[in-house]
């Protein structure tokens, strides 16, 4: 589900703590953490990984990606436009025989139409995930939390919110640790105590 | 560094790693990341200022050019497509290596891609800068250089879309910007890995901006995975149109030696082919100044090797199938293009054609030639010198002999056509300069799939094979889930 | 959770006598022949009827050798790269293979009767007129023409045979040297293969109109042989998969590899099919374009007899194909993924007709004799195939990488 993203600046009215974070030392606690979190029936959570691991999403049990349709509409928008656009010139705006050809000449408008066609499409795939992803979004409570920032380096990480109705702050994190998380930590969502470095949202 | 090992037999059970080095995510972290935090190697100033000189040589080549005209040019009346065509043609193909090692390669799960992905889309990206340069400052009154695109004016005038050198505005123009979002898409996880790693607000800031807040969530990683997935299906139709659309500018005249059908796979083959003599080229320098040669591998440089061979095969394939075809036309003015071609005034050239196309990547067949630095190092520079002539060959030889003899004549090059060779690749090592030194040279997140502790199911067994008469007894026989590619 | 391994019993993985598949041989063999001697019977009946027959038979033929062709450059390109995913259906690969040298038998004796009839080239008459003839003299003879015939056909056998036999002998010992010879061996292999492919076309089929010539011909006759090829092999697999003997062997994960390459060599068709047409269409000179007027064209009384057919290939080949075989789902679906590879089989029937029978008939016409040709060659196809494929096991057995390719998952 492509808009299932965290949402939190509504979500996370009247919370004092984002969540639960949970670092697994290896891919495959992880996998397997994913799989108890989804069967615990938790569904305001996340993976968060370096990389994407194989298969997680089936752990997770999220459903595929729906870009695909976006993509399909945005190419053959694209295709039709410039197909359109050749036609409308040749025939319309700016009618003239060139080497003897008649003026609707499909064979030669299609290498443009192809060309617009993936740009279409390409665009359609980007700015979609873009969308889908809701990139950018500079502004996280995860960042707050000081070895969340092992997450673009080797730390794989299971994320809860507080904001599911299964969550309690106690309980959901010994059931973290429980899966073989080797740390667990509370993230606030209130911006700590100012510190010098304490930007975590560049 | 850790010691480097042979990972270029591969074995018939199981897979050869890799990369080498005993890295984990952590140290690999740090071997692509440390060259962008620290400083700047006394070597790379060695590349880097000759390059800049280079490009300043372009920029004085191109003001005297607008100043006097291409007149400055060696272009008389029947050649009238000089070096400024065969460089477009050259840069566009040397582009073409970028998306088929980011495309085509990771269609077909060619997983030893990962290591040379990034530098490889980034040369493209390069290589199409320098490609657009060339038609752009050859139409003669460069500013009104817009007329190509379809602006509404007040003259009411539109592009003649019939015509192949408007395909090419569109297919080199399209090609750059999908090349760029596909590059820029595979750089965001890196870019948030030197964000988190950064020491200083400015770089926290600067790389924190290109990275949109990227965080690795899972949720995230699925639109983006499938998002890289279609990019990779749309590049690898869009690249083989550019350049078959780059064929088209001469296969739909009616020139002998231009008009022929085979000229769209040929002219794709011949640009993966100079392209990967150019990453080639690339890899050995940065794989060296930059210690990855655990990263990049020999097994990396190997199948470089062997994709040079294939498409040097192609490539000779074609050059045969095209002789063959004017003998067996029966038509004189084919027969007389191509008896030309290797007996006329330009047979220096179509010699040296061949001799780096067809012969040099033959010692590719003998693996003993694929792991040698020095050879590699060596014929990915012939391979490019034998690809720009190709493009020479093309377009000097077939239009020298016009139908009407009456104005043959002979193309010789300037002191200004040089020089605004050797500017191109002034911006396109520049260019290259500037991103080896400031962005991941490696694609980091996707090398880290590719170690066996990515995969969350290592060592389980998924599949048993019970052998015919074993009875009830099954033999276990575990099946490495997922495992690297050839 | 805990994940359970699956279990494949390589003792299944054989046609056990009493089954349908067993039976193959015998049934398809006897339609093969009631086709063959129905062919030869109708050929027989007046001389226009024996040129349909020889033109029918080509068809026929060219249709069943590109599959056994296209299969073994599967098996080249398999053991070149050394891929792991497709193991389990490279043994169906190495088979089809294997019925190139019965297709031999049936091409030779055919063509050979009806030499004069399809090859303008032969009559020496037309030759004494035609300076581009007389210029073509070297190639376009019979002495030649046999010739390369031959070593096409040597040449294919030899690899296909040679490739089965080294499988099946691993099948025994599982010696994993043979699995390095194979992949040694097979890029020289591929190349010898692309060189006898692209002149095989050119003498068969491009030589059929002998004035006309097109560089991209081989290229385009090789795209049409794999996607035969991938449209077989996912046929054959799925089929065998009903029938139980691959049922937890190949998974949705190889169907779906299947199905990408099929899409994937549709649309590489498509690319050099029109850049053919657009490049002769574009340039327009009337030594190139009267290949495709003749296929878009017909006689005074119906100027645009064959371009049905065209437009045919054109939306049934390419457009059709592209929007069906694109979404993964379809690649997923068993039932939906036959229909759209036995389509694909069907239209590379249709791209072979097309290019064999404008040069018989002005306007486009069916004959009975179109149908038996492909039934005795079908039949005689399947029987071989039916035959090879009951010799042994039906994946390689003891090849390194058949856990890999049983464990597969799609990225």
């Amino acid at each position: 589900m492509g808009l299932m993203t965290l949402d939190v600046p509504e979500a996370s009215a009247g919370y004092s703590h984002y969540g639960v974070l949970a670092r697994f030392e290896t891919a495959k606690a992880l996998y397997r953490a994913c799989e108890a979190v989804r069967d615990a029936g938790y569904s305001k959570w996340d993976a968060l990984t370096p990389f994407p691991v194989h298969g997680l999403e089936k752990a997770m049990g999220l459903k595929p990606s729906r870009l695909p349709f976006l993509v399909l509409a945005t190419g053959l928008t694209g295709a039709g436009l410039g197909f359109a656009l050749q036609s409308w010139v040749h025939i319309q705006a700016y009618p003239l025989i060139i080497s003897g050809k008649p003026l609707f000449t499909w064979p030669a408008f299609v290498p443009v139409t192809f060309e617009l066609g993936v740009l279409g499409a390409a665009l359609g795939a980007v700015l979609g995930m873009f969308a889908f992803n809701k990139l950018p979004t500079y502004h996280h409570p995860l960042f707050r939390s000081e070895t969340f920032s092992r997450v673009t380096d080797d730390g794989l990480f299971i994320a809860i919110e507080a904001w599911d109705p299964k969550y309690d702050d106690r309980a959901t994190a010994e059931f973290l640790s429980g899966l073989g998380a080797v740390e667990v930590e509370h993230v606030p969502i209130e911006d700590p105590i100012d510190t010098d470095d304490g930007e975590g949202d560049a | 560094m850790a010691q480097s090992q042979d990972n270029t037999q591969e074995p018939v059970a199981g897979r050869a790693p890799l990369i080498v080095g005993g890295y984990d995510f952590r140290s690999l972290t740090e071997a692509v990341a440390v060259p962008v935090e620290r400083k700047t190697p006394i070597g790379w100033w060695f590349f880097f200022l000759p390059s800049l000189a280079m490009l300043g040589l372009f920029g004085v080549s191109i003001g005297w050019l607008f100043w006097e005209g291409t007149g400055i040019w060696g272009l008389n009346n029947p050649v009238n497509w000089g070096f400024a065509i065969v460089n477009f043609v050259f840069w566009v193909g040397i582009g073409h290596a970028g998306t088929l090692i980011s495309a085509i390669l990771f269609l077909f799960r060619q997983k030893w891609r990962t290591s040379i992905n990034r530098a490889a889309e980034a040369m493209t990206i390069f290589a199409v800068m320098c490609a657009l340069v060339f038609p752009g400052i050859h139409v003669g009154r460069v500013w009104v250089a817009y007329w190509m695109f379809p602006l509404p004016n007040q003259m009411d005038m539109w592009p003649n879309f019939r015509s192949p050198l408007i395909w090419d505005v569109f297919a080199v123009s399209i090609y750059g910007t999908v090349s760029l979002m596909f590059w820029y898409v595979g750089l965001i996880p890196d870019l948030a890995t030197i964000r988190d790693r950064a020491k200083t607000r400015i770089r926290k800031i600067a790389y924190g901006i290109f990275a949109l807040g990227w965080r690795g969530s899972h949720r995230n990683w699925l639109h983006y995975e499938r998002a890289y997935l279609m990019l990779a299906g749309l590049a690898t139709p869009l690249v083989l149109s550019v350049h078959s659309v780059v064929s088209m500018d001469f296969a739909t005249a009616q020139l002998p030696g231009w008009h022929t059908t085979i000229f769209p796979p040929y002219f794709v083959a011949g640009a993966i082919f100079s392209g990967f003599a150019m990453v080639m080229t690339l890899m050995l320098i940065c794989r060296v100044l930059f210690k990855m040669e655990d990263i990049i591998t020999m097994r990396h440089l190997e199948n470089m090797a062997k994709i040079m061979l294939l498409t040097g095969c192609m490539v000779g394939y074609a050059y045969g199938i095209e002789m063959f075809i004017a003998w067996y036309s029966g038509n004189p003015y084919e027969q007389f293009a191509f008896a030309n071609r290797a007996l006329g005034p330009y047979a220096w050239a179509y010699w040296i054609m061949v001799s780096c196309n067809v012969i040099t990547p033959q010692l590719f067949w003998f693996k003993k030639m694929r792991n040698h630095i020095g050879w590699l190092f060596i014929s990915s520079i012939l391979i490019n010198i034998g690809m720009w002539f190709e493009r020479f060959v093309i377009v000097a030889s077939s239009l020298h002999r016009d139908f009407l003899p009456a104005s043959w004549d002979y193309y010789q090059a300037t002191f200004w056509d040089f020089a605004s060779l050797i500017g191109s690749f002034g911006l396109f090592f520049t260019m290259f300069c500037l991103f080896a030194r400031f962005l991941p040279l490696v694609a980091t997140a996707e090398v880290k799939t590719v170690l066996p502790e990515a995969d969350p199911h290592q060592g389980e067994e998924l599949v048993r094979v019970v052998p015919a008469g074993a009875g009830a007894e099954p033999a276990a026989q575990p099946a490495p889930a997922g495992g690297g590619g050839a | 959770m805990a994940h359970e391994p699956r279990i494949v019993r390589l003792d299944r993985l054989v046609i056990r006598p009493g089954s349908s598949w067993a039976r193959l041989p015998l049934v398809a063999g006897a339609a093969g022949i009631l086709g063959t001697v129905l062919s030869i019977v109708l050929a027989m009946g007046s001389k226009e009827s024996a040129k349909q027959f020889y033109h029918s038979w080509l068809v026929a033929v060219v249709f069943f050798l590109c599959i056994g062709l296209g299969c073994l450059f599967f098996v080249l390109i398999h053991h070149a790269t050394k891929a792991g995913w497709g193991v389990v259906v490279r043994r169906l690969a190495e088979n089809l293979a294997c019925t190139v040298p019965v297709l031999a038998v049936l091409f030779v004796p055919v063509v050979a009767l009806g030499m004069y009839d399809l090859f303008h080239w032969t009559h020496a008459d037309a030759v004494a007129h035609d300076r581009l003839l007389q210029v073509k003299a070297p190639w376009l003879n019979e002495t030649g023409f046999w010739i390369r015939t031959t070593i096409y056909f040597l040449v294919w056998s030899g690899l296909a045979l040679w490739f089965r036999t080294a499988s099946r002998r691993q099948d025994e010992s599982g010696d994993e040297a043979l699995s390095r010879r194979m992949a040694r061996f097979s890029p020289a292999a591929v190349a010898l293969f692309a060189v006898t492919l692209t002149f095989a076309g050119f003498d068969w089929l491009m030589s059929l109109e002998p004035h006309w010539y097109s560089t991209m011909f081989g290229v385009y006759f090789f795209a049409g042989t794999v996607v035969s090829a991938f449209a077989a092999l996912t046929v054959f697999t799925l089929v065998f998969e009903r029938t139980g003997h691959f049922r937890g062997v190949v998974t949705g994960e190889h169907f779906h590899d299947l199905g990408k390459l099929l899409f994937a060599f549709t649309v590489f068709w498509a690319y050099i099919a029109f850049s053919q047409f657009f490049l002769i269409w574009y340039a327009n000179i009337p030594e190139e374009t009267n290949w495709f007027l003749s296929r878009l064209h017909g006689t005074a009384d119906n100027p645009a007899a064959w371009r049905p057919a065209t437009m045919l290939l054109a939306i049934g080949h390419f457009a059709v194909p592209f929007f069906f075989l694109m979404p993964r789902t379809i690649k997923r679906n068993r039932a939906l993924l036959l229909i759209g590879a036995v389509w694909m089989l069907a239209m590379h029937l249709w791209d072979v007709f097309w290019l064999v029978m404008p040069n018989l008939h002005r306007e486009m016409t069916f004959s009975l004799l179109d149908a038996t040709s492909l039934l005795g060659v079908g039949g005689i196809f399947l029987a071989a195939a039916g035959w090879l494929l009951g010799r042994g096991s039906l994946v390689p057995a003891r090849d390194p990488r058949l856990a890999e390719s049983l464990a597969f998952e799609n990225i």
